[in-house]
């Protein structure tokens, strides 16, 4: 069946060679023999609830509520999203990697729009899943995040043959729209989202 | 001193939320052409109509398409009647009527009204017909100002004329493919058989009949990344906006005013590059009939359809990210934009002020006075921000903003304008454009 796959033999990352806060978590995954990487740290963080609702100049000690996200908790969402030609997770084939997520904040002090951008590397320069890897990134990002985040999905510079078209595509709202309403799209993007619950 | 000249001159002040809104997306708003209703194109596969009057839903029009509705556009110069078209992800555009009940009772006689108890159930907007032809989504469909045409446009990259020859009978006239990536919005000039479309392929094309057959007659290239939205001017703007006051105009001022009116409506287009542009045609010289010099008539299509149009401004640049939407107020002249950023900003034209005219404004001189009589001189106008409000629905985007007429209680003087937006919270706002003076 491997003949089929655009990219028959991939490189593996070692889990435990992959970015995390918590450097027991590798062994710890171990013992319950799933994708506890991310169930982990599901209680850890609050970012499901969105920080911005809570008033800035509380008398909470904790100031930097509404900076509860940063570059590892982005990759903590998306690193365990699965490949779709491979049982293999995002992080761990570097589709995925630390070092290409950006946060950037508001362009204003009056905006609270903030941008998360991710690069993400193909395995194959040519790999025509590349769009739908993108698009699995964005959607499970808008889901996860708060609605502050807008969030920009891009091929990482010279890693694919078509990355502008890839890119363009990505960044087309109306056009991710109109595949999230896509059955047999929806379907592949559920599949490779089935390891990030 | 006098207050920083490009300090926003306007205040935007929220005055409703339609309501209910939607649990999802809504995409597109359109004011009703007479009518105090707009319709709202909704991701759940319904169009809403709401009140502009009680700012709440008058009705709910669901089970015609099987994906979202993208847009929506209401037949102008219909009587007794309310027409809707719709467009949606199901690749098919729905015609909807709805008898105006108001209308009825005032020309007819009291007979009519007896029969209200059997029309109650056609109280409702009733499915007419469904234009089916386009391959993948429909982004975009506008009536043309007769409403003898109907265009549509979508991913497949066509846009498609339609005219409704009776009731319920339409024909293809056009399946125009000229662009090279999906089509996302179609528009008619205000006076002329003319039709714009934007492109993710970064252009504008225009398009006109020439001998039965609908041709491009303009390619538009100036943005860098998909167009979103294309908008004509109004008719007659220079009656109604900043060039109204003809006194104490210099020379070059009635020139350039008359320059206008020979260009015609301009265009408006915004990009996913963040910017807003505005193009006029250049006015045809009487020399320009080609044909007139030969007398033999040519198969080959004249040139003399060709339009050209030029860039005439760009806007103060105040979003960051894609700008989905603009509106042209047909009343002030004003541009409404709204986007990705959740801003909604307002700009007006005015006449350069006699300090800016010849020097710039960072100070640096004109590098050569001659420029000014090049074909393209620069405008002697220019557009400011006159109102920007961020967060507008609250950090969601903003897909879609528009002029409708004031039509509650509060509307403060005839023709008062509030701005029409709707965002990805599912929610429609209303909102009004107040003078800075006047608000304090």
């Amino acid at each position: 069946m491997d003949l089929d796959k655009q990219n028959a033999n991939p490189t593996i990352l070692n889990p435990s060679d992959l970015p995390s806060r918590r450097r027991t978590s590798a062994v710890h995954r171990r013992d319950h023999g799933g994708s506890g990487l991310f169930d982990d740290l599901i209680p850890q963080y609050n970012y499901l609830n969105d920080p911005f609702e809570q008033p800035v100049s509380s008398s909470d000690s904790d100031d930097d509520a509404v900076e509860a996200i940063d570059e590892q908790e982005v990759y903590d969402l998306i690193s365990s999203i699965s490949d779709p030609e491979h049982p293999l997770s995002l992080g761990s084939l570097a589709v995925v990697n630390l070092p290409d997520i950006h946060i950037i904040p508001p362009a204003s002090p009056y905006s609270s729009i903030s941008t998360v951008l991710v690069e993400i590397t193909p395995t194959i320069t040519h790999c025509s899943l590349a769009t739908v890897i993108g698009l699995g990134v964005r959607v499970r990002l808008e889901q996860a995040l708060p609605p502050r985040f807008r969030v920009d999905v891009r091929i990482k510079k010279g890693t694919h043959s078509t990355d502008e078209a890839v890119n363009k595509q990505l960044g087309d709202k109306e056009r991710v729209a109109a595949a999230l309403e896509n059955g047999t799209l929806m379907g592949v993007l559920r599949k490779m989202l089935s390891t990030c619950e | 001193m006098p207050p920083p000249q490009d300090a926003p001159s306007y205040t935007i002040h929220p005055l409703a939320t339609l309501s209910p809104p939607s649990n999802s997306r809504t995409w597109q708003t359109a004011p009703h052409p007479t009518q105090p209703i707009v319709a709202t194109a909704c991701s759940d596969r319904s169009v809403r109509v709401y009140s502009l009057t009680s700012f709440t839903l008058l009705h709910s029009i669901t089970g015609g398409h099987k994906r979202s509705v993208r847009s929506v556009s209401w037949k102008p110069g219909t009587k007794g009647q309310s027409v809707l078209a719709t467009g949606s992800f199901d690749t098919s555009a729905g015609i909807w009527r709805r008898e105006e009940r108001g209308a009825l009772e005032d020309d007819f006689t009291r007979r009519r009204r007896e029969e209200d108890d059997e029309e109650e159930e056609d109280d409702d907007y009733q499915f007419a017909c469904i234009l089916d032809g386009h391959e993948s989504e429909i982004k975009s469909l506008s009536w043309n100002p007769s409403g003898q045409y109907l265009a549509t446009c979508g991913r497949d990259k066509s846009v498609w004329i339609w005219e409704e020859l009776e009731d319920d009978n339409f024909e293809t006239v056009a399946v125009l493919q000229e662009h090279d990536g999906d089509v996302k919005c179609v528009a008619w000039h205000p006076e002329e058989d003319l039709l714009a479309s934007a492109s993710y392929d970064d252009t504008v094309r225009l398009y006109r009949e020439d001998a039965d057959d609908w041709v491009q007659v303009a390619l538009i290239n100036g943005h860098d990344k998909t167009v979103w939205w294309v908008e004509f001017e109004g008719s007659g703007m220079s009656g109604k906006d900043f060039r109204k006051q003809r006194e104490g105009l210099s020379e070059e001022q009635t020139q350039h005013i008359e320059l206008m009116e020979r260009s015609g409506p301009r265009l408006a287009t915004c990009s996913d590059d963040c910017s807003i542009r505005i193009w006029r045609r250049k006015p045809k010289e009487h020399g320009d009939h080609a044909d007139s010099h030969t007398g033999i008539p040519s198969i080959i299509r004249s040139m003399a359809i060709d339009e050209d149009w030029l860039e005439d401004a760009i806007l103060p640049q105040r979003h960051d990210r894609a700008i989905y939407s603009l509106s042209w107020s047909r009343r002030t002249g004003m541009i409404v934009s709204a986007g990705s950023d959740g801003k909604i900003v307002v700009y007006k034209e005015r006449w350069k002020s006699p300090m800016t005219n010849g020097v710039r404004a960072d100070g640096e001189a004109k590098a050569d006075p001659n420029a000014m009589e090049e074909e393209q001189e620069p405008s002697l106008a220019e557009w400011v921000v006159a109102a920007e409000l961020y967060s507008a629905h609250d950090v969601f985007e903003i897909n879609h903003v528009c002029w409708a007429r004031r039509a509650d209680k509060g509307s403060r003087w005839e023709d008062e304008e509030v701005i029409v937006s709707t965002g990805d919270d599912g929610e429609v706002k209303l909102w009004t454009l107040d003078e800075r003076s006047a608000s304090t």
